[in-house]
């Protein structure tokens, strides 16, 4: 892995002193063992403090949006920064998204893909080295990063198998069941939006939730009110989510919002075979429609 | 001044006898580490743990709660609730931060009943720290491993029993109406309490605080410091409703169904929306003016309105970030 963080230096000293972006996105060690933060690297000396271990779970697309969006006090032309990014194949999934979404132009973002190893759950760090890796990454099907600009070589881990085991058992349930653990997971919720805004794919500017004409929800910690907020951000990741699972890592209060957004992601790829993230050119299933398309998901899950 | 000791195995028979006439709330494992929650008899006490989650500020000032109704007849205020209840198991520095609300909410000019009817009618029995977390640093914050502050008793956990001294009158009458439940502490007992806490003490991270209101003021203006530290921020609420201090809270008019209700919901300043006026106009544009506000409003400001830096060292806000930013290094930055 050393071997690996020697190349990523030498990549991102050599973009930034050739001047073919003017910042590389990638991971810096934070103050607790275990963890990395964001390391925005403007200089080549800078590029020094990059690091790659099995701690840079966090998904940097989040930041993008932010470094795309015209600064408030500048009038007239703008031109948008050069950025690389240090990415593992969900975080380079979440890219191609937001430039499907137009949140960013692809000329403007250099991807450098990382072999992935999978990322360790520091909540999981006493345990044996597989066991110590993430839900998320255990579930990984690609982990060798695909559609990188710079691939970075290296070894990756193998892909899972079968990804979506706990949301097959969910859905086995019956739908009380179903409903009753998801109101479970969801009455833990604290309304800290960490989950929004540690999403890619969150970057409205005006999140539904918070808007007052109309309100569409209350201000406080009401079951409703949490539930509402929930749904709602779910439904938007329909046939966007690629499963990096930062709203997971992000959550104080450890609720289990993979499952959800999982079935999701289940529910797209079998019904509309759409895989999010992996192509700029194929049509998001929300932008399109064919006179055949399944509707079971209005009438019942599993059910044609 | 009261003290006395109990076997762990037999606080049991004190939770039985507050719940005669009240509630208890202790630490509770709930599947996802320690919380504070309501002991009901089946009920195990889990007291390996670092800190709760969640501080126990929401027993004083909830997340959101109602606070008045409307409807035809007019306008009504919600009474407030009465009856005795005991929280076991508060760390120091969390007690620590009642006695800052307390001077924001039970102010001499304006006094919040909801937030003194609560502190009024809980005893909170504190529990000193043997094994603190590396995120924190109370003891560079006016606090202690076995801080005293906020508490109406400190419990100290010797081998395999729990050694009490009261702290406030109501704690003494506590002690002394269960007095038949504890046995006097043995010298070797207290000292022991003493030697826990210098140890713990020693295992704490230490930040530099001295002069940092100075300092902070000297850097006020410097918007560069404020962007640099906030360009990492995702802008979530994580470290205010995690903090056991922060306070800033909305008030907020909800329609259900033909009653109108007023409710009072906890706010954070590191959403883009905590300034947003009713135009639209927001004085704070960019990520770093609510950083700034966030550290002054703790080191600076409040030193200035109350005398008290607003931060008791937790760790919270340290442990839980999802961009894993430090408030510690924060300190450390804006002090050179």
């Amino acid at each position: 892995m050393r071997d690996v963080q020697d190349k990523l230096r030498a990549t991102a000293k050599d973009l930034l002193a050739s001047g073919k972006v003017e910042l590389v996105l990638g991971f810096e060690p934070a103050s607790l063992p275990m963890r990395t933060r964001a390391c925005f690297a403007r200089t080549a000396d800078a590029a020094e403090r990059l690091v790659w271990n099995e701690f840079c779970s966090q998904n940097l697309a989040a930041y993008l949006p932010r470094l795309f969006e015209k600064p408030a006090h500048i009038r007239g032309d703008w031109t948008p920064p050069k950025v690389a990014v240090v990415t593992k194949n969900c975080d380079a999934r979440s890219i191609i998204g937001l430039v499907k979404e137009h949140q960013l132009a692809r000329e403007n973002v250099v991807i450098i893909g990382m072999p992935c190893q999978g990322m360790v759950d520091p909540e999981k760090a006493a345990a044996t080295v597989d066991e110590r890796i993430a839900q998320a990454c255990l579930e990984c099907v690609s982990p060798s990063p695909i559609g990188a600009d710079i691939l970075i070589e290296g070894q990756s881990r193998p892909a899972a198998a079968d990804r979506f085991q706990r949301v097959k058992d969910f859905e086995a349930l019956t739908p009380a069941q179903r409903w009753d653990a998801f109101v479970k997971e969801i009455s833990k919720c604290t309304r800290c939006y960490a989950c929004r805004q540690a999403c890619p794919n969150c970057y409205c500017k005006s999140c539904f939730i918070e808007q007052s004409k109309p309100s569409w929800a209350g201000a406080g910690d009401d079951l409703a009110d949490l539930l509402l907020f929930h749904i709602g951000r779910m439904f938007h990741q329909a046939g966007r989510c690629v499963e990096c699972d930062a709203c997971v890592r992000a959550c104080p209060m450890g609720i289990d919002l993979r499952l959800f957004t999982q079935k999701l992601v289940k529910d797209v790829e079998e019904l509309f075979g759409y895989v999010p993230g992996v192509s700029l050119d194929d049509l998001p299933p929300l932008c399109t429609f064919q006179s055949d398309d399944s509707e079971c998901f209005v009438t019942g899950p599993g059910e044609e | 001044m009261a003290q006395g000791s109990i076997k762990k195995a037999d606080l049991g028979k004190l939770i039985e006898a507050v719940r005669r006439d009240g509630r208890f709330f202790g630490p509770i494992d709930q599947g996802d580490g320690a919380c504070l929650a309501e002991v009901t008899p089946d009920a195990v006490l889990k007291l390996d743990y670092a800190n709760f989650t969640l501080p126990p500020k929401r027993m004083f000032f909830p997340r959101s709660e109602v606070i008045a109704t409307h409807e035809a007849s007019g306008m009504a205020a919600v009474p407030v609730q009465e009856g005795q209840v005991v929280l076991f198991g508060v760390r120091p520095c969390d007690a620590l931060a009642l006695t800052y609300l307390d001077k924001v909410f039970v102010d001499k000019q304006f006094t919040d009943p909801y937030y003194r009817s609560r502190r009024e009618r809980t005893l909170v029995i504190s529990l000193a720290c043997r094994e603190p977390a590396a995120t924190c640093f109370c003891t560079s914050v006016h606090g202690a491993p076995d801080g005293r502050a906020g508490a109406d008793i400190l419990a100290v956990e010797v081998g395999e029993a729990l050694v009490l001294e009261s702290l406030t009158k109501a704690g003494e009458a506590f002690m002394t109406h269960h007095a038949k439940l504890f046995a006097s502490p043995t010298p070797a007992q207290r000292t022991a309490c003493d030697a826990q806490a210098s140890e713990a003490a020693k295992k704490v991270s230490a930040v530099p605080i001295d002069g940092l209101k100075a300092k902070l003021s000297g850097c006020a203006e410097n918007a560069g410091v404020w962007d640099d530290i906030a360009e990492r921020c995702l802008a979530c609420g994580v470290c205010t409703y995690l903090c056991p201090t922060c306070h800033c809270f909305g008030l907020y008019d909800e329609q259900v169904g033909q009653t109108m209700r007023r409710v009072r919901a906890q706010d954070a300043c590191t959403f883009p929306t905590f300034t947003q006026e009713a135009s639209g106009h927001n004085p704070r544009t960019r990520h770093g003016m609510r950083m700034r506000q966030r550290v002054m409003h703790k080191f600076c400001y409040a030193t200035e309105n109350f005398g008290d830096i607003f931060c008791v060292g937790c760790g919270r806000c340290v442990a839980s970030c999802p961009a894993h930013l430090d408030i510690r290094e924060t300190i450390t930055e804006v002090s050179q």
